[in-house]
């Protein structure tokens, strides 16, 4: 037997789904704008006239940004930082957490506090900087990866979960004559799947948005992960070298494309890789955040 | 009595270990574990305590391309300098205002969208809102920025939708320091509100089912129902969370600030995280800057405190 609902809980029913379906719209809308304003046509995006959809048909601002070498060079860059910082962030800090999980471990407790103590103290700005430059890490290829393989949070949120694998796999292994190193990559790092593909996708994720670390420590272009590209490009409004010559200057003076176009553009092939994967593997994320915050 | 004889016996016969040598036994025996530790051990000493040891160039004359430790002791004369400096009242203030205005808009906002998701009753039109609200999340600080210059541009949205309710004026609100706050909070809101409902969202699946239905059966509307029992179930996280927020008031994402700002808006949007940068990175006063920085660490630390405290005396909810 069901109860009739009140008249007052159906009106609120209705605001309250319009309501969200707003919401729905307005944080949608900035991304809509920003594919719709890299396709149109540039007297659309001059009027003023593009919101939701592209007004006409125009791939000219694509095809200046793919000639922009340091745009595609910044991709590649990008990737292989992802890559290769995601396999260094998990192996060093898995390496730590399963130690830590054992309770026989000698200074078990010294390493603990030692972890805990980087939550809750640090040097601020400008003393990790001069510890980078004093390590000579400007301008290389680590300092992008190294300095931020481990972190107390993520070395906690993985030694609580080898603490729920069953000791009795550990002594088993003992008994056929394993030492640690072998169970470490034999069984805890199979049993633990789950936990490593969140992670790296939290890694992925946040290798592919950097910018503030490369803006300190790298100066050569060369060097620099995609944001800082996009930045300069975007924010800066700096088209980067290779724009102010060849077709692409050719294609602003004549009309063909707004400079618009082209940061619009940008932005939607370096965000394409993200919204690809999003809505297949959101559910891994929002597991990976409940996770962390409970255990850590 | 007679059965005691025997175990104090075993006690004495027993060889005596001392402790220094039952440590190494014990450091041979899981030696593979001490060895997988060790890069860890190394990139927190590196990264983490060795910058914690370079706060001490605060307190020195440290010159930039000599050794870290090698600068004349000066006591706390960058502290000094920073206070009487003419900048350092404005630039406290814009961090400290930035940090509580984005509290008070920032920090509500998801629980009342968590109070209103968890109102839907039809599964999949909530996790479409769910969906499409977490996504701004996974959107760059640079990209969020870009479309936010775009749309507060001179034929941006903003100003469009002006001009539709009759407003003939275009204003250049990133030029102008009276708009600077508004742009960075709803930016801010715009990232953080879906992805900041996740956590009260689980908590409130905590809650007994029964609770609501004897409330239905005593009468309870849908309004009592969340007054008496969503909301004392998550008050817990929001205190914790408060207490976290109210601690890094004075860490504005200085991020986002150093790409959207301009010197124009100086006025509004300089805060310490930013004039850290320009001091210290670009004209290169590391002693000066470093205590600047420390200074705002410890002006933190006692937000914290002081959050913690309360919070104790009035939820009895408490970090430690």
């Amino acid at each position: 037997m069901k109860k009739k609902p009140r008249q007052g809980s159906i009106a609120f029913d209705i605001a309250n789904n319009t309501l969200m379906a707003l919401l729905a719209v307005v944080m949608l809308y900035p991304l809509a704008h920003v594919f719709a304003m890299s396709l149109s046509i540039p007297s659309a995006i001059t009027e003023g006239r593009v919101t939701w959809f592209p007004i006409g048909f125009n791939t000219v601002g694509y095809g200046v940004i793919f000639q922009n070498n340091d745009l595609l060079r910044a991709y590649g860059n990008t990737i292989v930082y992802a890559a290769v910082g995601t396999m260094l962030t998990l192996v060093v800090t898995s390496l730590m957490a399963y130690p830590l999980s054992i309770r026989e471990l000698p200074m078990r407790k010294t390493m603990t506090i030692f972890i805990a103590i980087t939550m809750f103290f640090g040097g601020g700005l400008i003393p990790y900087y001069l510890v980078i430059r004093n390590l000579k890490l400007i301008d290389t290829f680590w300092v992008m990866i190294v300095p931020g393989c481990i972190s107390a949070y993520n070395v906690f949120v993985y030694r609580a979960f080898f603490q729920g694998i069953p000791t009795e796999l550990r002594e088993a292994a003992f008994i056929d004559g394993a030492n640690d190193l072998k169970i470490y990559y034999k069984i805890i790092l199979p049993m633990s799947k789950p936990l490593l593909a969140t992670f790296a996708l939290f890694s992925i994720v946040g290798f592919w948005n950097t910018w503030y670390d490369a803006l300190l420590f790298l100066n050569d272009i060369k060097r620099f992960p995609l944001q800082l590209v996009l930045r300069s490009i975007v924010v800066l409004n700096q088209m980067s070298a290779g724009f102010e010559t060849g077709p692409a200057q050719t294609a602003l003076l004549s009309g063909k494309v707004n400079p618009y176009n082209v940061q619009m553009a940008a932005i939607v092939i370096t965000m394409a890789p993200i919204l690809c994967i999003y809505p297949f593997v959101q559910t891994y994320f929002v597991k990976g955040m409940i996770v962390g915050v409970i255990k850590g | 009595m007679q059965t005691d004889l025997p175990s104090t016996l075993v006690r004495h016969v027993k060889p005596q270990i001392s402790r220094s040598v039952a440590f190494w036994q014990s450091c041979v025996k899981h030696k593979w574990l001490l060895i997988m530790v060790i890069p860890g051990v190394i990139a927190f000493f590196l990264f983490s305590y060795l910058p914690m040891f370079g706060i001490y160039i605060s307190f020195t004359d440290y010159q930039p391309g000599k050794a870290l430790f090698s600068g004349k002791f000066v006591g706390l004369k960058w502290f000094t300098m920073f206070l009487n400096n003419a900048m350092s009242f404005r630039i406290l203030r814009n961090t400290f205002l930035l940090g509580l205005y984005s509290l008070l808009w920032g920090f509500p906002a998801p629980i009342l969208l968590a109070l209103l998701l968890n109102e839907i009753s039809n599964v999949k039109f909530k996790r479409l809102v769910q969906t499409v609200t977490y996504l701004p999340h996974f959107v760059s600080s640079v990209i969020v920025v870009g479309m936010m210059m775009e749309i507060c541009s001179r034929d941006g949205a903003v100003n469009q939708i002006r001009h539709l309710f009759g407003f003939s004026d275009i204003i250049q609100f990133l030029a102008d320091p009276k708009y600077f706050r508004t742009i960075f909070i709803s930016m801010g809101i715009w990232q953080g509100l879906g992805w900041g409902t996740i956590i009260y969202l689980a908590a409130l699946t905590n809650v007994n089912v029964e609770l609501y239905e004897a409330a239905v059966i005593d009468g309870a509307n849908r309004l009592q129902r969340c007054w008496h029992i969503t909301i004392p179930e998550i008050l817990p996280t929001v205190s914790i969370l408060l207490i976290l927020s109210v601690g890094s008031i004075l860490y504005s994402d200085s991020q986002k600030i150093l790409l959207l700002y301009n010197p124009q808006i100086y006025e509004t949007a300089d805060v310490i995280g930013t004039y850290t940068y320009r001091e210290g990175i670009q004209n290169a006063r590391y002693a000066y800057t470093s205590a600047v920085g420390l200074f705002l660490s410890i002006l933190s630390f006692i937000m914290v405190f002081g959050s913690n405290m309360v919070s104790k005396h009035v939820t009895r909810n408490s970090l430690w």
